[in-house]
């Protein structure tokens, strides 16, 4: 993997245009915690700390102008330890992160005062479960499943209208990625893949759609896997129209495959107000774990994150990732999942 | 023999009494700015050059200062060790200006980025900050800050100052030079002048493309232009170079100034229409990006001129169908530098300013060059005043090569100077183009230009060996083969 790395980095011509987009550099200014100066480490062979303080939004490939494929570049350069080992194996067992969460979260430990400060005690669920044999499978994904439960009830019902759904919860792999564990993504991806057997999954936390969509790059596995939002407006879905005014986050992951479109355009078809943010797709701050393992730099995308939705001048914002909206309520907003503003209103 | 041995020893000598120097000036860096905004030791690596590729020198230290007044006070500490410093914005300079060759300690002023007031037709901002942030803070106002570089979602404005940078608007609206209104500047001395606005001896002229070799600039105030009402796009196509570049002559005898003009040639359009660029542009010799802007009946007017102009020069009018046609056709001009990545993996991309009437010529010689070499190249440029973009592909793991890439380049742009033109139109000289300078310039322009700078730059700390030749007692560092190719070359 450090070879093909390598390999990738001959495409990046050093020329600059990544840095505006990426967070880390934009909340600090230096060239360590870029893209570009992380490309070049990796080239002068430099143990650099600016691979681990990355966010793995990957906003900088959408800048790139040479379609540097950074996202695969850094993979072998992050560090995992064994909070981060414990983390991911919870991601993939739900169930278990949330009873674990329910004890650990009265622990005095820096970590959990930090986890404390996003997230209060009795919105930690188990997550919602069935047996059906679906005709499609909801994935709500890892956090959502055990801290938004009212949203993938909503999505259930709403979906259950239409549809056989099975629910099958666990983890797509974004977080063993960004952790550098391409084994472990893979693992998961290739049991998603046997799971669903060929079936429609619709994820209720848009990264996870968007790196289902990346599995054929990275694995040689399809899925076939579609945003919420993607979903309803491919499948002619009817909504009912609300008459409110918010604001849209566009995760990050998300953007960059184009799935912000569908999140739009389905809000559009709800037929509420959009008063946009600055920059909707600029990094919300949560960046998977990051929020807990980077606190400082995480704050500090989130104070900028803060000063691009103020801009917007309304206070209800559209996030359709579970993490994304942990952050985003913390600066003071309310979210709302498109699942919720449909079943609301219905 | 000896000479040279003297020469060795000094440099040997200053070198490790800079590297003593610096280590018991880390400290006392930490203090001014904080000690997470000091970079030592590998990470410094990732300062060692900025946009120009072909030459890489490490820092021996990285300060990013978060205040005008940390500025300050890290200058005079710098000045008071006589310890060589330079300035880097963010890292785009395609003539290795900001390349610490001298082992200068660089001062990234990435951190200055505010904007600090909007008032009429001028703002105000830090030299930090990135060029396209101007016109994203002026979303709401009728008014727009003109120079675009095509690295302007990046490029500081600190740096286009420092390198007069143009782009595609220049035909009209004129270079960062007609948009800089005021500067604060801090002098190597440590101290701090707010300079223009004068109509006499107005000295802000030579800090526009000083690159960094008078003095620091701390805050900028540049002018501002209405939006136009109308503007309008049209394309050229032609069946032969020659065609094209006497279109672009026409265009401007038949009164019209247009807002751009663009060139591409056979080379460049393959090049787009193989990439993520991709902007069905008909595969053909060469063609023209026009825009026309200003009032409606003015643009109107203009069209037809430049309609009657190009079918003279036996071009073929395009008019795109709709937006998002029109925004294909820009961006696919946007993407011709890196979809040359089609031909090569890397590239010198050279500047030369020429008279538009002799572009027929020098396109010419340009590909004669690239066949004497056998390198890719392809044109890409601001056909509107005249500065050209060859770009010369080159394998940069190979130092041969290398070599010959700087060669051709040197060719080109000898001609061009030949034909009347300039070395550099907007990327500035840095290293890149320095041997150009004693072509261009007599040595008494040269000695007075050297004059100019040590009357600023009094103890000689500030980005020297680039810009201006060295004199015959300047003893400059000369990191490599390469960098020696750059600084005497075949002149």
């Amino acid at each position: 993997m450090y070879n093909l790395s390598l390999k990738l980095t001959d495409m990046c011509t050093h020329c600059g245009f990544c840095l505006e987009t990426c967070p880390t550099y934009v909340v600090t200014r230096n060239e360590v915690h870029s893209p570009r100066g992380r490309i070049e480490a990796i080239r002068a062979g430099i143990n650099s700390i600016g691979f681990q303080t990355c966010m793995y939004c990957r906003l900088c490939e959408t800048a790139c102008p040479a379609g540097v494929k950074y996202g695969q570049i850094i993979i072998p350069f992050r560090k995992s330890d064994l909070k981060k080992v414990i983390i991911e194996k919870l991601l993939e067992n739900p169930k278990l992160f949330s009873k674990v969460l329910k004890y650990t979260n009265k622990i005095h430990h820096p970590d959990m005062e930090r986890f404390r400060k996003f997230i209060k005690d009795y919105e930690i669920t188990e997550p919602l479960e069935n047996n059906d044999e679906g005709d499609i499978i909801l994935f709500p994904g890892c956090i959502e499943s055990i801290l938004f439960r009212k949203t993938v009830e909503n999505a259930f019902k709403l979906l259950s209208k239409r549809y056989k759904v099975r629910i099958l919860n666990g983890c797509c792999g974004l977080a063993h990625i960004s952790n550098g564990n391409y084994e472990g993504a893979k693992k998961l991806a290739e049991k998603l893949s046997r799971e669903v057997n060929g079936k429609k999954v619709v994820t209720l936390q848009s990264n996870c759609a968007a790196f289902m969509k990346e599995y054929k790059e990275l694995f040689g596995i399809e899925i076939n896997s579609y945003d919420f939002a993607e979903f309803l407006i491919k499948e002619s879905i009817e909504v009912p129209r609300i008459n409110d005014t918010f604001t849209i986050h566009y995760p990050c992951h998300a953007y960059r495959q184009g799935l912000t479109k569908y999140i739009k355009e389905l809000a559009l078809r709800l037929g509420v107000k959009i008063s946009e943010m600055e920059d909707p797709y600029f990094e919300c701050g949560a960046g998977g774990d990051y929020w807990l393992s980077h606190p400082k730099l995480s704050d500090l995308v989130m104070k900028a994150k803060k000063e691009k939705i103020d801009k917007s001048g309304v206070k209800k914002v559209i996030v359709t990732n579970s993490v994304c909206a942990l952050a985003i309520r913390s600066m003071g907003y309310e979210v709302f999942h498109l699942a919720d503003l449909i079943f609301q209103s219905q | 023999m000896f000479i040279y041995f003297k020469l060795n020893s000094i440099i040997i000598i200053y070198k490790l009494r800079l590297k003593i120097m610096i280590v018991m000036l880390i400290d006392r860096l930490k203090e001014v700015v904080g000690e997470e905004w000091v970079i030592t030791g590998e990470d410094t690596e990732l300062y060692s050059y900025p946009a120009f590729i072909p030459l890489k020198v490490n820092p021996p230290i990285v300060v990013l200062p978060g205040s005008e007044e940390e500025v300050i006070e890290l200058v005079n500490l710098l000045n008071e060790n006589n310890v060589k410093y330079l300035v880097r914005g963010s890292g785009t300079s395609l003539s290795g200006s900001t390349t610490p060759t001298q082992g200068e300690v660089v001062i990234s002023l990435t951190r200055l980025n505010k904007i600090y007031s909007f008032e009429g037709y001028e703002i105000t901002v830090g030299p930090g900050l990135a060029n396209f942030m101007i016109n994203k803070f002026l979303s709401t106002s009728n008014l727009f800050y003109a120079p675009d570089p095509s690295s302007y979602v990046v490029s500081s404005i600190g740096g286009n100052i420092s390198h007069d940078s143009g782009g595609m608007h220049t035909p009209k609206y004129g270079t960062t030079f007609d948009s800089v209104v005021k500067l604060k500047v801090l002098l190597p001395d440590g101290s701090v002048d707010e300079i223009g606005g004068s109509n006499f001896f107005d000295p802000t002229s030579i800090f526009v493309g000083a690159e960094g070799t008078l003095g620091i600039i701390l805050r900028a105030t540049l002018r501002l232009f209405p939006r136009p009402e109308k503007s309008k796009t049209l394309m050229a196509s032609f069946n032969s170079i020659e065609d094209a570049a006497r279109a672009v002559i026409n265009v401007f005898r038949c009164g019209v100034t247009p807002a751009a003009m663009e060139f591409l040639d056979k080379n460049s359009i393959i090049a787009i229409e193989n990439t993520q660029y991709k902007a069905n542009y008909p595969i053909t010799e060469a063609i023209l990006l026009i825009e026309l802007d200003g009032y409606s009946e003015n643009v109107e007017e203009e069209e037809v001129r430049v309609i009657k102009a190009i079918r003279e020069s036996k071009g073929e009018i395009h008019v795109p169908k709709d937006e998002e046609e029109k925004n294909r056709w820009w961006w696919g001009r946007k993407g011709a530098f890196p979809s040359f990545a089609y031909y090569s993996p890397a590239y010198l991309t050279l500047d030369a300013n020429v008279p538009r009437s002799t572009l027929p010529t020098i396109l010419k010689f340009i590909y004669d060059i690239s066949k004497k070499y056998g390198l890719p190249v392809a044109n890409s440029f601001h056909a509107g005043d005249g500065t050209l973009h060859p770009l010369i592909g080159f394998n940069p793991k190979n130092v041969d090569e290398t070599i010959n890439a700087i060669r051709a380049a040197e060719e080109i742009t000898k001609f061009a100077i030949k034909l009347g033109g300039v070395p550099s139109g907007e990327h500035g000289i840095g290293i890149e183009k320095i041997k150009f300078m004693k072509l261009y310039y007599s040595e008494d322009d040269l000695e007075i230009m050297r004059r100019i700078r040590n009357s600023f730059d009094v103890k000689g700390l500030l980005n020297r060996c680039k810009l201006i030749p060295p004199s015959k007692g300047e003893i400059c560092n000369v990191v490599n083969k390469i960098h020696s190719y750059l600084l005497e070359g075949d002149i």
